[in-house]
């Protein structure tokens, strides 16, 4: 007989994985949870991103017809003249600009109860748009809609107010005639004002309504088509030119994707990414749990291997092989999960985007998803695989010797790998946290110890939580004289049942319970502390737009108003570039952080007194002011980070004027509410020859707003008065749209606690179909051990949620107080729910994994043992 | 016979000196082997006998590096195993030693062939383990069951499969632990009369511990123990 000879080279990875393959053969089951906890993570996150990176690359590829133009620039004054001559210098050179002016303002008309608010757009239409085209119901091209007193108005206008086409309405002071209902226009996304209604006319009309008055705060765009055969060659040098005078514009051009959109899109990305991370991190949890049960029924078989010849380097390469194996299978799954989140998520946001990006096929996509996979499952399945190396082969002959202490050279071996372990765990969370963060690497390395600590704590205080539960669940179960319903009695001793894992259970249905709950709380507290942050004395209306000229009028008009309760605040506002301090030229200042924001424009107010509930920390508040000595003080904030002192000079740039104007004082307020926030006040006079704008606040019996509204836009058609309970309803949509996203990607995470809890039942099968057939041997009905399944998993479920839902408003409690400066109220229903919730959903989960086994017949089972 | 040959060679196959194992627990200490001395030459077959709980298999696990002695020292092959790695121990293992089990201990997942390449699988051996595999079944007679799992064979099938596995890579020294203790007398007897068959053929060092004074009657040499120690040799 012909013998193998005996090399040194050991089991190579190929035979590994031909081992572990036939090793699967048996645990087919087992491993289907594995590849789909695995999975709904991959899913949710490649969904995520790859749902971005198309985004992204329809950002590019209509990256003209997105801006209607070549090149577009967003500022918010009126162009100066040296900015008109370099337009000129441009046009005179081939280029076409047309002229676009956004900004809120109020429509009534006849039959309008309450004056609307409208998002007003007013665009030249012989040239508007270079790229793309706006469409509307009745097909009349745009010129023709824009023609004369004609404005093309978007149809929740209609559904609002009842108006129809050919209605007559009023904006500002003038009145127009609805023409056609707009369907789509190309710039939508990188406009600037998206709240209420579209109504778009043309530049001629925007100056019959009256509503951009010298110091308007409209967003304008300038919008550029360079002939194509020029425009590569030529783009960066206008860019770079216009720049020098439009040194605060937000430029874009048809090269790259819209810079606001971009970074929206950015940190919404980071954000779900990381929110499917925790989904991730919890299906590997389950990976890991999955594994280790796998491996416990494999120690015989490990211990053989040992004695055939096995080293420890080779077994783990079997187990090894086999569990990226099972991550590859389950990436790949998750592949086609993310791909249909990807179809799902422009449905999620339609609303408020109406686009639906082509899916394509994305190889970075791809190797990421799956890269994630495999290194989440490998880090957390690692201190599983290495616990091989303990298995000792002697207990193949002697089962006692087991039960031999390892030396303390041997114990103190396995500590270091365990702590090794869990610094690699920590080590590569971090790393794919920071890989997920769209941020430069110092501060992606910042985010994500944060988050990865964030999480850590959190899986450590379920953890910790879920094991005094249990315990004091069980203490309960053994208190002497207590006589609990036998379903109860047996339901709650299953949660001890070896292999049952209810602590990693707990866990994972607990992060997916705390991670929801915490954004719905957050939502709810958030919005409902903006409705109730109206307490009678603070402000409900609003008032902009307001001019020099109505200045006083308006005020008079406020304080005589229907409903209008204590004071009435009207404050000023004109816009100005820091430009040096005592003569030295700001961009030589050396500023950092937060202090670069004194490079942009900044909002000037002036008072003759010193506002209420403000205190002078240096220098004096002027008496009498004087056109020749114009002041200036400076918040305590601002003065620190510009190092100003009363007595310095500050030179400032004002809608072209230049004023320099000597620090008075360094003060402190207590104030809230409009107005409040104020960096910069000057001496009355300082500001004369400046264009400024007003800005109104009151507080009004909600009853009367309309009323008021009626009477206000009657009376002053040019100024917009918000009232805070519609732009409430805005805000809500917009937040309740946002969480709605974040609550289908973090349910994700609920998907896998449930996989978790599936596999978890499923890996006891055994056990279970042992115990119904001994009761059922013993008389026990159907019915009896399906109450005792049931309270077990109703028990599992509402512990998981009670824990998560305590953790989520311990949470919502920290970020609303210390992050987001709001005022946190329990909330008992959401929690109530999210406790019903989980253990419903842990029942059908429980059910759904172990219905057979009510079905066993007993003497089957008997006769194989 | 062979082994008459082979027992003035040099170095004995096995040497075994001072060997003691204790296993301490929170509450006393219990010493398994208390010193043993012993040579065994390359190519003898020693039948290793006692009552339950005198030390047998923890000797036999000693002897094939599967735990660490308390104190001793144990030469296979003239190579010094006492304080060699976990690892060191594993190639050893597959580089000198077969098993048979009273357990069998196949790896149910695997066929019977998987079974059998197993050893040469995870040393890396190179050759045509898959035809040796068929070849060593066919010995057994299981040739047409080698696609079957351990649960589709009967106890003395499943031994048998075992007994292919230990020869796979042709060890010089065969360890067996009650190799037909769990088969009834006509299948023990057919594993039993297979592996002193095999172990002619390959001329192996066989060490096999048994209760069955009659197996043990087929042996070179029996070592009785009693109480972790060796109270005849004959």
């Amino acid at each position: 007989m012909e013998s193998s000879s005996v090399t040194n080279s050991g089991l190579s990875y190929s035979t590994a994985l031909k081992i572990a393959w036939r090793e699967s053969r048996s645990s087919a089951s087992r491993f289907l949870f594995v590849i789909l906890a695995v999975a709904i993570g991959t899913g949710s996150l490649t969904g995520v991103r790859g749902f971005s990176r198309s985004f992204r690359a329809m950002l590019l590829k209509d990256a003209r017809t997105l801006m209607a133009a070549d090149l577009s620039i967003r500022v918010f004054e009126q162009p100066t003249e040296t900015q008109l001559a370099s337009f000129r210098k441009w046009e005179s050179r081939g280029l076409e600009r047309t002229w676009i002016t956004e900004t809120v303002s109020m429509l009534s008309g006849d039959g309008v109860a309450v004056p609307q608010l409208i998002a007003l757009k007013a665009v030249d239409p012989a040239k508007y748009p270079f790229y793309g085209q706006v469409t509307t119901t009745s097909g009349l091209p745009l010129p023709a809609v824009l023609a004369g007193d004609g404005v093309g108005v978007s149809d929740d206008l209609l559904t609002r107010t009842g108006l129809t086409p050919g209605s007559t309405v009023r904006i500002g002071s003038a009145t127009f005639t609805i023409r056609a209902v707009l369907l789509d226009e190309p710039d939508r996304m990188s406009g600037s004002v998206n709240v209420g209604p579209r109504v778009m006319m043309s530049r001629e009309n925007l100056d019959r309504t009256g509503l951009t008055q010298l110091g308007s705060r409209a967003s304008q765009r300038h919008l550029f088509r360079i002939a194509s055969a020029q425009a590569d060659a030529i783009i960066q040098q206008v860019r770079d030119d216009l720049k020098t005078v439009f040194p605060d514009a937000v430029f874009a051009d048809y090269r790259e994707t819209h810079p606001l959109i971009t970074r929206g899109l950015n940190n919404a990305t980071t954000f779900l990414s990381l929110v499917s991370l925790i989904a991730l991190v919890v299906g590997a949890l389950g990976v890991a749990m999955a594994m280790q049960a796998h491996l416990q029924t494999k120690l015989d078989s490990i211990a053989i291997l040992k004695a055939l010849g096995g080293r420890s380097a080779h077994i783990l390469r079997i187990y090894l092989s086999q569990t990226l194996v099972l991550a590859l299978a389950g990436g790949a799954l998750g592949l086609l999960i993310g791909f249909g989140v990807q179809l799902l998520f422009p449905l999620l946001i339609a609303q408020f985007f109406p686009v639906s990006p082509t899916v394509e096929f994305q190889w970075l996509s791809i190797v990421e998803g799956l890269g994630l996979a495999l290194l989440s499952t490998l880090l957390f399945t690692l201190p599983t695989l290495l616990g091989v190396r303990q298995i000792r082969p002697i207990v193949i002959l002697r089962r006692d010797m087991d039960g031999d202490a390892p030396p303390a050279a041997e114990r103190w071996k396995q500590w270091r790998a365990s702590l090794l372990a869990g610094f690699l765990i920590l080590a590569g969370m971090t790393a794919m946290a920071t890989v997920l963060i769209d941020a430069n690497w110092r501060d992606s390395f910042r985010i994500s110890a944060w988050f990865v600590g964030g999480l850590t704590v959190a899986l450590f205080a379920l953890a910790g939580f879920s094991w005094a539960l249990l315990r004091g669940l069980r203490l309960l179960l053994r208190a002497p004289g207590r006589r609990l319903p036998s379903a109860l009695r047996h339901g709650l001793a299953n949660l001890y049942r070896p292999g049952n894992h209810a602590e990693a259970v707990l866990v994972a249905l607990g992060v997916g319970v705390m991670f929801t709950l915490t954004v719905y709380l957050l939502q709810s507290s958030l919005l409902g502390q903006i409705a109730a942050s109206a307490p009678p004395g603070m402000p409900n209306v609003f008032l902009i737009n307001i001019t020099e000229s109505d200045r006083a009028a308006v005020k008079s008009f406020l304080e005589n108003g229907p409903g209008v309760q204590g004071e009435v605040v009207v404050s000023a506002s004109a816009s100005g570039r820091l430009k040096a301090i005592d003569g030295k030229p700001i961009d030589q200042i050396a500023l950092e952080g937060p202090a670069k924001r004194f490079l942009r424009a900044r909002n000037l107010t002036w008072s003759a007194e010193l506002p209420k509930q403000t205190e002078v920390l240096a220098g004096a508040w002027w008496k009498n002011s004087s056109p020749d000595r114009p002041e200036i003080a400076v918040n305590q904030e601002s003065a620190r980070l510009l190092g100003l002192a009363p007595g310095a000079v500050m030179e400032w740039e004002c809608a072209g004027r230049r004023l320099a104007l000597r620090v008075a004082a360094i003060f402190r307020t207590e104030a809230v509410g409009p107005g409040a926030n104020a960096e910069f006040i000057t001496s009355p006079d300082a500001l004369r020859q400046v264009p400024m704008l007003y800005f109104g606040a009151a507080r009004v019996a909600p009853a009367q707003i309309p009323q008021l509204q009626k009477l206000s836009f009657q009376k002053f058609p040019a100024i917009t008065m918000l009232n805070l309970a519609d732009v409430l309803d805005r805000v809500q949509e917009v937040v309740d749209q946002v969480a709605l996203v974040v609550r289908s990607i973090s349910a994700f995470s609920i998907l896998a606690g449930v996989i978790i809890l599936a596999s978890s039942v499923a890996g006891s099968r055994l056990r279970r179909v042992r115990e119904v057939v001994i009761l059922k041997t013993l008389g026990a009905t159907r019915r009896r051990i399906a109450n005792t399944f049931t309270v077990e998993f109703l028990l599992l479920g509402g512990v998981a949620g009670l824990m998560g839902s305590l953790l989520a408003s311990a949470f919502s409690s920290l970020l609303l107080t210390r992050l987001l400066d709001a005022r946190f109220v329990f909330s008992l229903w959401p929690n109530l729910a999210a406790i019903v919730a989980s253990a419903l959903i842990a029942l059908a989960a429980g059910w759904l994994a172990s219905f057979r086994i009510l079905s066993q017949k007993p003497l089957e089972i008997l006769r194989n043992e | 016979m062979a082994t008459d040959t082979l027992s003035s060679s040099a170095s004995p196959a096995i040497r075994v000196r001072g060997l003691t194992k204790s296993i301490s627990t929170p509450s006393h200490r219990v010493d398994i082997l208390r010193g043993l001395d012993f040579d065994v030459p390359a190519g003898q077959f020693v039948a290793i006998m006692g009552p339950s709980g005198s030390g047998k298999s923890t000797l036999l696990g000693l002897l094939a590096g599967l735990d660490n002695p308390t104190a001793g020292s144990i030469l296979l092959d003239g190579e010094e195993i006492v304080g060699l790695s976990e690892d060191n121990l594993a190639r050893l293992r597959g580089r000198k030693l077969g098993f048979v089990f009273q357990s069998y201990q196949l790896i149910p997942t695997l066929t019977a062939e998987e079974n059998v390449l197993l050893p040469a699988e995870l040393c890396g051996a190179s050759g045509q383990p898959a035809a040796r595999a068929r070849e060593l079944l066919n010995s057994v007679g299981l040739a047409e069951r080698r696609d079957h799992y351990p649960v589709q064979l009967s106890g003395g099938e499943q031994q048998r499969v075992a007994l292919a596995r230990a020869f796979m890579l042709a060890p010089p020294i065969l360890m067996a632990d009650e190799p037909t203790g769990n088969l009834d007398s006509a299948n023990g007897q057919h594993v039993l009369d297979l592996l002193l068959t095999m172990n002619r053929q390959q001329r192996t060092t066989l060490v096999l511990v048994t209760h069955d004074p009659q197996l043990a009657a087929r042996a070179d040499r029996r070592l009785l123990m009693r109480d972790g120690v060796i109270v005849s040799d004959e």
